[in-house]
């Protein structure tokens, strides 16, 4: 009855990481309980509310509905990759911060790795753009007004030289 | 020596004040952005089981067999509990109204979707997940209570037979001569209303870690818990332990608005824990469970209201008839929501007299929880909507109508007829400034030529007020005995000078940490970073209840200030000895004690501190050498309810008024707001920053409440909204740009004068949505009564009106 634990072999914020799945494990779960990566949080584990957006391979993923051995091999970036070694906060999350863009902070990460994902793809994102990516995201306290402000000063104070580069 | 603590920002003693009333960035935020805060489901601990509940598919059965050998046999379970552990060592749960709460596990009845009746402890979560697979149970099932109406017969069978009744409460209160008031009232307006269950939905949902400790006979409870002292003595009664015995530590929470009760698996937990030798047990919620079974429903009201209003067009009663089902217990304190609407029954408005007839119904659905607001919000939707019938039939334009029935500004402090007493306002200015952002003129112009093109545009002006600084004497009449609340503070300053300041509440979103800050540092004339702010757990912490009813922000500055007065007062009477005179010559300002005209006469706050921990033989012999204090604030003036539960309760009354533009498309029924503005007044702001995320907030959450959020049940009390695919939080394309101004009126009862914000605007968005829906389809004589109002309703109403089914509306004869 025991479950077959496999090996996952992954990269995690730019180094490598390994540790046992079941097939049923989920990413997220595989990132909180066997890496101890517990800065990505589980908000509703069916795939609406966003908050354990990681990034595999760049793309931004709901860490919940991709299972764990599918990420083998696999380049992850999670909220902890975000800011620099030195301490040095992400301007994106420095905008953040800067713009009373959380409360609880429980919703953030999810926030800030889909946003993640939108400053490398698009460095001058319309209105449009950004609203569909928060679109993904259900945040419970801020009514979104503080996000918007901080994507807002992110994206200009980030300019035309995006960050294609994580602190990791 | 009396404490006094400074009544406004000028009272600080500093001369430059940098940090209390200015835009602060919060502190809490660095490690909330880097994943670094712990939250509950991030802690490990050593030799730590997880726990999985199995819940009833029934909202009403009986148990015929419960079997769980198979499950306690398979590896990695370490054990199992049913309701004949839980009876064996528990007692049912206290409960509003007393008497309605049961044991943690299920008997021999279910009474509702989502209860628990066994759960299992094992090496995994999914482990636990897999033995609840193994238990094996029958149920013959029953025909549950679903309609609250149908459940008041005496034929209705019951959800609790031990009871007698489906009714937990069913009193009249009376405040005044209403009879007098309608009978003499050329206008009488009648309306019913019905508010659909909603909730709270922190994006954390509830959890706790759980350990017994065999030995010692301890409980350690860890959790997202919004009342640590308050939960610890509720499972010090549950478990029958010495109150000592029973240790609370409250974690960060992520988001809570009142929704996160879960009592239940809490102490199921705790049973799992005992029969595991005291192992540590884990239980998360996960968000099924939350939307079925946890503290997500709030509010499920049907109501019946009437309005007398004279020939001046003056509002002179008010009986409000509530139905409010609160589920199949009372357990998660839903009916203190019904209790609330006394702090601020009449809104903004002068209405001499009112009555409430209030029914508090058994059904077999989730129990009610409390949820932001905690019940006026419904309560401000149905009395503004009732201002806007009147106001419609009289032919006066809505905001007039409110303007000349607001309490004026020179009656504060104002009592109103339920009991409690206003501490200040300005009604009018808010008004004008709310209507001046919002460009009503322009509005209403804009209105005329959409109304010309056929199209369905509205406005809606609403004003509500948000009791602060809650007391449970508001909750006398469902049951809750006592009065005051108590925050406490513990300041230490150590021999650098550096201050920690111990409080006993985790951090919930709501900027509290930095404000601590704020307040220590403006007082000591340091920088924010040389204050740190520890959170306790329930046996080290000052006397504390944490967040709930508006009052932290109010309550903690007045124990952070009242513990710097204490230490300042000590630090006066050393720096006195160590200058050879008398106290009363020393001034203490800027961090500086010194006697004013002597040169050279000043130590700092950190000289005096290092002073008395190095050289206590220097001090006066009566003087504690510890530079520390700790105070604990409670609201002054509180008041025993009388027969008819009228009280002083709620300290502080902030107001607003909102203005929303809204169009319908008459083809879907879609509502889309184009315009959002809010003036709010809510006394001096600590940090304004966070009183406008808080504001910002709470209209996403009325806008969730007016239009998308519902629980639904099916006619069997089946669940229906068990994801958020089903329950629809409103995402930030739903949420409209917000114009925003503020009025300052002072509290004169707190600390600096604030007054209670953090629950804010819910109380009015609701009620201001659908005034303006209500405006935009006037001129086909359709009427919106219910929330939320969602495109399927809306298209509902529009079709009846053009059918010539809805009833007439309004003004009805008198008596």
């Amino acid at each position: 009855m025991s479950p077959t634990r496999i090996p996952v072999r992954l990269r995690v914020n730019g180094r490598p990481a390994e540790g046992l799945a079941e097939p049923r494990t989920s990413l997220v779960d595989f990132l909180r309980d066997e890496l101890d990566l517990t800065g990505t949080h589980v908000g509703c584990e069916h795939g609406v509310c966003g908050l354990c957006t990681v990034r595999v391979d760049g793309v931004a993923v709901r860490g919940c509905l991709m299972l764990a051995v599918q990420a083998d091999g696999a380049e992850i970036l999670t909220v902890e990759g975000l800011a620099s070694p030195d301490g040095k906060l992400h301007p994106l999350q420095e905008a953040f911060a800067e713009e009373h863009g959380l409360q609880c902070g429980f919703c953030t990460p999810g926030f800030l790795m889909a946003l993640h994902e939108l400053i490398d793809d698009e460095p001058n994102p319309s209105e449009e753009q950004i609203r569909d990516v928060l679109g993904g995201q259900l945040c419970r306290c801020t009514g979104y007004a503080g996000i918007l402000r901080a994507v807002q000063s992110a994206f200009a104070k980030l300019g035309a030289s995006p960050s294609t580069e994580s602190g990791a | 020596m009396a404490i006094e603590i400074p009544k406004n920002l000028d009272g600080l003693p500093t001369s430059q004040r940098r940090f209390v009333g200015r835009r602060v960035r919060r502190r809490e935020d660095p490690a909330l952005l880097t994943g670094r805060t712990e939250f509950l489901d991030d802690i490990k601990l050593p030799r730590m089981l997880h726990c999985a509940v199995l819940r009833s598919p029934f909202p009403r059965a009986r148990i015929e067999s419960l079997d769980v050998t198979a499950a306690e046999a398979l590896p990695g379970v370490e054990a199992v509990v049913t309701g004949e552990d839980a009876r064996r060592w528990s007692h049912p749960a206290a409960s509003s109204p007393d008497g309605w709460g049961g044991h943690c596990l299920a008997g021999d009845e279910v009474r509702l979707v989502g209860e628990p009746v066994a759960a299992v402890a094992a090496q995994s979560r999914a482990a636990a997940e897999d033995a609840l697979e193994a238990i094996e149970i029958e149920y013959e099932p029953l025909d549950p209570i679903v309609d609250p109406f149908e459940a008041m017969k005496p034929e209705s069978p019951l959800v609790d037979e031990a009871k007698g009744t489906n009714k937990m409460l069913d009193r009249v209160f009376t405040w005044g001569d209403v009879d007098a008031a309608f009978d003499a009232a050329p206008h009488v307006f009648r309306e019913s209303f019905r508010w659909n269950r909603v909730g709270a939905n922190p994006t954390e949902t509830f959890g706790a870690i759980c350990e017994w400790d065999p030995m010692s006979l301890e409980l350690t409870v860890r959790g997202s818990i919004q009342s640590a002292s308050h939960f610890g003595l509720g499972r010090a009664a549950v478990f029958g332990l010495p109150s000592n015995k029973v240790n609370v530590i409250a974690t960060p929470h992520g988001g809570s608005f009142g929704g996160r009760g879960g009592t239940r698996c809490t102490d199921v937990a705790c049973l799992l824990s005992r029969k595991a030798e005291g192992r540590p047990v884990k239980w998360i919620e996960d968000r099924m469970e939350y939307l079925t079974a946890g503290g997500s429903q709030a509010w499920d009201r049907h109501y019946e209201v009437e309005l007398a209003v004279d020939a001046d067009a003056k509002v002179t009663g008010l009986r409000v008839k509530l139905v409010d089902d609160l589920g199949a217990n009372g357990e998660p304190y839903g009916a203190i929501c019904a209790a609330k609407p006394l702090a601020a029954f009449t809104g903004p408005y002068a209405i001499p007299v009112a009555a409430y007839d209030l029914k508090l119904v058994a059904t077999n659905k989730l129990p009610s929880s409390p949820y932001r607001g905690m019940g006026p919000p419904p309560h401000f939707f149905v009395l503004e909507q009732m201002m806007d019938i009147a106001a419609r039939s009289l032919a006066i334009d809505p905001a007039e109508f409110r303007r000349k029935n607001f309490i004026p500004k020179d009656a504060f402090p104002y009592t109103i007829p339920s009991g409690n007493e206003y501490d200040s306002g300005d009604y009018e200015q808010v008004l004008d400034r709310a209507l001046e952002l919002a460009d009503y003129a322009g509005l209403r112009r804009q209105q005329a030529e959409a109304r010309a093109a056929g199209r369905l545009f509205g406005v809606g002006v609403a004003s509500a007020i948000e009791p602060g600084v809650f007391d449970w004497n508001a909750y006398a009449i469902v049951g809750l005995p006592g009065t005051g609340v108590p925050e406490g503070a513990t300041v230490n300053i150590d021999i650098l000078g550096m201050i920690s300041v111990r409080v006993g509440f985790a951090m919930e979103g709501q900027g509290q940490y930095t404000l601590v800050s704020q307040l220590a540092a403006d007082y000591f004339g340091c920088e924010l970073e040389a204050v740190r702010v520890v959170p306790m757990d329930t046996q080290s912490a000052p006397p504390s209840f944490g967040p709930g009813g508006s009052r932290l922000g109010v309550a903690i500055t007045g124990a952070v200030l009242g513990a710097c007065e204490k230490i300042r007062g000590k630090m006066t009477r050393v720096v006195a000895g160590l200058m050879q005179t008398e106290p009363e010559n020393i001034v203490f300002r800027d961090g500086k004690f010194g006697i004013p005209g002597v040169e050279g006469a000043s130590m700092s706050v950190a000289e005096v501190a290092g002073t008395m921990l190095a050289r206590s033989d220097l001090l006066p012999p009566d003087i504690d050498p510890r530079p520390e204090a700790t105070h604990v604030w409670t609201a002054a003036g509180r008041t025993e309810p009388d027969a008819q539960g009228r009280a002083k309760s709620y300290l502080t009354a902030a107001q607003s008024v909102h203005v929303v533009a809204v169009e319908i498309d008459p083809e879907t029924g879609q509502t889309e707001i184009l315009r959002y503005a809010v003036v709010d007044d809510c006394g001096t702001r600590l940090n304004p920053v966070v009183v406008q995320g808080q504001l910002e907030g709470s209209v996403a959450q009325g806008i969730g409440a007016a239009l998308y959020e519902e629980y639904v049940y099916d006619d069997d009390a089946q669940p229906l909204t068990t994801t958020y695919m089903d329950y629809l939080i409103p995402t930030v394309n739903e949420i409209p740009e917000l114009l925003r101004d503020e009025v300052v009126t002072p509290s004169p009862f707190t600390p600096l004068g604030a007054k209670g914000c953090g629950e804010g605007a819910i109380h009015t968005t609701p009620a201001a949505v659908l005034c303006a829906i209500n405006d935009a389809l006037a001129p086909l004589g359709a009427r919106a009564r219910e929330v939320p109002a969602t495109p399927n309703r809306v298209w509902n109403w529009i079709q009846e009106a053009g059918d010539g089914n809805q009833t007439p509306q309004g003004e009805g004869s008198n008596g």
